[in-house]
């Protein structure tokens, strides 16, 4: 019987190999359960959206009862308790917004609205921080007065409350990571988080229809402001790494890939201020997690520039075999298994696809068990434990 | 932009110690403790900003 520090000990080993693509003694699984927690924790969406420690303790119910290898601490990562003490209004907030038992969702203002402008580029590219200070938060936020104006108590309470929920919420990662390991034996699966430039231009300052336009009326601006916010975003990835740089930084995917942006625009921008970011991060001795949201496949061969080993590449809507053939003597891979299938399918179906998966894309390592897309509360219990166990007995090496 | 233009910033700072050190009294004991210090806060409110951007 193993003590929980040698369970540990035993997947930190078996998640790690895998992901330097080589082979451990069975196939690592590595869920991103977010709302599905909940549903087997018995927690509404809202619950775990807006109460953290209800998240944590969603987070360890399903440590406790499945046999993963490694866990987000808290994939609703979302806590809509500071965001609604910032006065953030882009968030549609469970059981305020929405129903109670429906995911908080992104709000991109629409065209007009966007928290930037198309003349403010300069006012970025000359000091982004400033810039978020005085010009983007002011608008992002309904409390947040703008630069000029009268403060007001609401102004100077978006701060502090803000500020403190941050750190307090922040602070509060670190029993739950080691909660996980000394109660569950559960590896927490990655550590820092990382955009590209392109995608927070995008998401959070010009909208996606801005942007559209911005990259073909001043493309050099765009440029020049995605090379502007490099430093920050490679700086916040790195603050947030694994000391221990086992585990990678988490690249969450949106919207770089065609169709959204052509050829040209991948080329010329989106791939060359997101190439030295990665880069510089392996340089320091972490790997990057693409979580490729959507489908990536027609930019793999950009991929391929990277050193071997830098990265691992998460499959969502690309066919987990094609990516195989193209990346896999290169990178780990994961994922790949379709969300749908795990809501909506048996699980004679699940294991069926788990087999296919084991089979052709696992059978030299370099692979860890996944879904497609993180898991929300429409996943089935029975076809995620259904996934779980037909990996343990049939992922043996 | 205002008169800390001129400054190039570091990420992780929102206010450069050198801006702020010209507003400063002689300093009588030790600068490098001052700047650390300075620069550590200066990280919290970098990291509430960004992190707002980024994470939230």
């Amino acid at each position: 019987m193993l003590t929980m520090e040698q369970l540990y000990q035993q997947r930190l080993k078996r998640y790690t190999t895998a992901m330097r693509n080589e082979k451990p003694d069975r196939v690592p699984i590595r869920p991103f359960v977010a709302e599905f927690t909940a549903k087997y924790a018995g927690f509404t969406c809202q619950q775990v959206s807006h109460d953290y420690n209800l998240a944590f303790e969603a987070v360890n119910q399903c440590a406790r009862d499945f046999d993963w290898d490694a866990m987000v601490p808290n994939m609703v990562y979302v806590w809509t308790g500071l965001t609604q003490a910032a006065g953030i209004r882009y968030y549609a907030v469970p059981g305020l917004d929405i129903p109670e038992n429906v995911g908080f969702q992104y709000r991109e203002p629409p065209e007009g609205q966007a928290f930037m402008r198309e003349d403010e580029y300069d006012l970025l590219i000359a000091n982004p921080t400033e810039f978020l200070f005085n010009v983007w938060l002011p608008r992002a936020s309904k409390d947040v007065c703008a630069a000029g104006e009268p403060v007001n108590l609401r102004n100077n309470l978006s701060f502090l409350k803000g500020g403190m929920a941050l750190l307090s919420y922040f602070n509060a990662f670190g029993p739950q990571i080691q909660k996980m390991r000394n109660d569950y034996g559960m590896v927490s699966a990655i550590s820092g988080i990382l955009k590209a430039p392109f995608d927070i231009l995008a998401d959070k300052m010009r909208g996606y229809i801005g942007l559209v336009m911005d990259l073909h009326e001043r493309p050099e601006k765009v440029k020049k402001a995605c090379e502007a916010l490099m430093p920050h975003i490679l700086h916040n990835a790195l603050s947030g790494a694994d000391p221990d740089k086992n585990v990678p930084i988490a690249f969450w995917m949106h919207r770089g890939c065609t169709p959204f942006i052509n050829w040209d625009h991948f080329n010329n921008i989106f791939w060359p201020t997101l190439k030295p970011i990665i880069e510089e991060i392996w340089r320091q001795g972490h790997q990057t997690l693409f979580y490729a949201e959507g489908r990536w496949l027609a930019h793999l061969d950009s991929f391929l520039e990277l050193p071997a080993g830098s990265i691992v590449f998460h499959v969502d809507q690309d066919d987990v075999f094609e990516v195989h053939k193209k990346i896999g003597h290169k990178f780990c891979i994961s994922g790949g298994i379709p969300n749908y299938i795990l809501a909506y399918e048996t699980p004679d179906k699940v294991r069926a696809l788990c087999k296919k998966v084991i089979d052709e894309v696992a059978a030299d390592g370099g692979y860890i068990m996944d879904s497609s897309a993180i898991m929300q509360n429409d996943t089935s219990i029975e076809n995620l434990k259904a996934l779980t166990d037909f990996t343990r007995e049939y992922g043996v090496y | 932009m205002n008169e800390n233009e001129t400054i190039e910033l570091k990420p992780g700072i929102c206010l450069s110690w050198e801006e702020i050190r010209k507003e400063l009294p002689e300093i009588k004991g030790d600068e490098e403790i001052l700047k650390r210090v300075w620069e550590d806060n200066e990280a919290l409110a970098y990291m509430y900003i960004w992190h707002l951007l980024l994470s939230f």
